[in-house]
């Protein structure tokens, strides 16, 4: 079986000067819900336009189950559909026509069409308002019909740009609720970007980090959090309770990575921290010393990102300036 | 092939489906052509300067206006693809099964269907104004199918021209640029005959005067002689305007 999708040295330089994409390699596998995540410009958009046959790479390639985006287009094109990031409804028609345009596009047999897009219509939670102009849908509204538009056909893989932006966080759970119900009925590989770090971390089964053109790190979300050491203990200590000796007992305990000190906080990152407590808790007893509160932590995804590309993901200014390109557009 | 005009039709389906929610704007373009064949038309008639071979002068221009009305519908049609390019549209449409080219002259054809209806909005004004059309329904339905056809060509013109520019507000200037020439420099307003001869020379290549020569047969003098060759010179401008606007669409995706 191979891959859903498979990159192999893709380079693309725009305009001989900028260099979007610089050697990216990647395998997704088949049926698997992919996330691709980046700060701005470090290339998510060039390489989906790629991999979805609208852009030819300056180098490499790039292979959809097989088939090459740059010179089997055609056919990659019947197996994959694709929601772009920007606004891709028109506003003058109903949501209903909307979504019966692309299923004449897409060959939807004439005797499935109002059953699939009934279909479709109902899953994103707009039968009620599938007669009303899509330029009086809301942005949420807009986007769902935009999803619901790349589940008129049953695709091998889709490519999602940035799908759920602009969406409230409720509407964003139906709609990965549904993604993930539409998945593993039919087996579609779903390739998306995002800026929403918990997204890519609830749904994503496999996630890659890009940035300046390259992909820096690849895994599942649980081995890129791994990758920076277990877990954290932190202890909030009694003031001037520490003794000398604390740092170096704890310290000699063969499961405790790395210590920090300051002021009242004793913070560890260990590997587990569940089968460690114990054993901290009791060293603290011995040399005397007691905790007034203890808190574990994980590396969340945010602080993978801020590990691999030394800045954190600007979810919030992004997002706003994408709402509002894509109201601006709807508005013509 | 079978596919391609398949998905032409439904690009043609999309701009009907447009259309009857919304035709504010065909009302408001048919404000000028109304103007000249009600104001303009009876003033220059009445100083019988140009020789119209014996019809009066404003039965004259309403064909002229009819299809310059048309074609500044398919040339600004070529706006909208570039607004479509700034919206995720047009990268939608890339990326289903259909082809480029049928992308490509299915939506130029589709402003064939706002021209036909933009030009039928002018017939009762003209009758009302006392224009005398041939009476013939075959001559006009021929008419309103050359204006279909040529409206796909003046698109193409459109999208090739969209094609080298980046933002919405310099293709408005460009659009003028267009229509106004080949307005000026054709058939519609005074016959052929009366222009200088470096204008006379490019009415010869100017589609739009084939175009207004043969409506201009068809549906007010009723002479049929040149509709042969105006009918040819429509069919090889619209392939022709195909052809680029194919090759330059790459240009609007990029």
């Amino acid at each position: 079986m191979p891959f859903a999708v498979e990159v192999k040295g893709l380079v693309k330089v725009y305009n001989h000067t900028v260099r979007a994409l610089d050697g990216v390699d990647l395998n997704v596998e088949a049926g698997k819900a992919f996330a691709l995540l980046g700060p701005n410009g470090a290339g998510k958009t060039t390489l989906m336009r790629i991999l979805t046959t609208q852009l030819k790479p300056t180098a490499g390639e790039a292979y959809v189950f097989g088939l090459n985006a740059a010179r089997e287009g055609s056919k990659v094109r019947r197996l994959i559909s694709y929601v772009p990031q920007e606004m891709s409804v028109w506003t003058d028609i109903s949501g209903y026509e909307n979504l019966l345009v692309y299923a004449k596009i897409f060959n939807v047999p004439r005797s499935e069409r109002q059953a699939t897009i009934n279909d479709v219509l109902e899953s994103m939670g707009l039968s009620t308002v599938k007669d009303e102009l899509a330029g009086k849908y809301s942005g949420g509204m807009v986007r769902r019909l935009e999803i619901a538009c790349a589940m008129l056909i049953k695709p091998k893989v889709m490519f999602l740009d940035e799908p759920t932006i602009g969406l409230d966080p409720a509407a964003r759970k139906t709609v990965w609720e549904k993604l993930g119900v539409f998945k593993k009925e039919y087996g579609v590989t779903i390739f998306f970007n995002t800026h929403y770090m918990d997204e890519a971390d609830l749904y994503a089964d496999d996630i890659a980090i890009i940035n300046q053109g390259k992909i820096i790190t690849r895994g599942t979300s649980e081995e890129l959090k791994h990758s920076l050491g277990g877990e954290i203990i932190t202890f909030t200590l009694e003031s001037n309770a520490q003794t000398p000796t604390l740092r170096d007992t704890l310290k000699s305990m063969r499961f405790v990575r790395d210590i920090f000190l300051d002021n009242s906080n004793l913070s560890m990152s260990v590997d587990d921290a569940e089968s460690a407590l114990p054993y901290v808790m009791n060293t603290l007893k011995n040399e005397g010393i007691s905790a007034r509160k203890v808190s574990i932590t994980k590396p969340t995804l945010d602080d993978v990102f801020l590990k691999y590309v030394g800045t954190r993901l600007e979810e919030k200014g992004r997002i706003s300036e994408v709402t509002h390109m894509r109201y601006m557009i709807r508005k013509g | 092939m079978l596919e391609a005009i398949k998905n032409m039709l439904v690009m043609v389906e999309l701009e009907l489906r447009r259309l009857r929610h919304d035709r504010t704007e065909i009302y408001f373009r048919a404000v000028q052509p109304i103007l000249w064949i009600v104001v303009f038309g009876p003033v220059m008639g009445s100083v019988r300067a140009i020789p119209t071979g014996g019809v009066p002068y404003t039965d004259f221009i309403t064909p002229g206006v009819m299809i310059q009305t048309t074609t500044f519908v398919s040339i600004f049609y070529g706006l909208m693809m570039v607004w479509e390019r700034d919206s995720g549209i047009l990268k939608k449409l890339l990326v289903t099964p259909a082809s480029r080219y049928s992308t490509v002259i299915g939506r130029s054809m589709a402003s064939g269907v706002r021209s036909v209806f933009q030009a039928l909005i002018i017939l009762p004004i003209a009758l009302v104004i006392g224009v005398k059309f041939v009476p013939n329904a075959a001559y006009f339905i021929l008419a309103f199918a050359l204006i279909f056809l040529s409206s796909g060509g003046f698109a193409a013109i459109s999208i090739f021209a969209a094609s080298f520019m980046k933002t919405r507000e310099r293709f408005m200037g460009i659009g003028q640029a267009i229509i106004m020439p080949l307005f000026f420099a054709s058939n519609a307003l005074y016959p052929v005959q009366m222009m200088p001869p470096i204008l006379r020379e490019f009415s010869a290549v100017n589609p739009l005067s084939y175009v207004v020569d043969a409506v201009r047969g068809l549906i007010i003098t009723g002479n049929l002689s040149n509709l042969l060759i105006d009918t040819a010179a429509i069919a090889v401008f619209d392939l022709l305007m195909f052809a680029i606007a194919s090759v330059s669409f790459k240009r609007i995706i990029e």
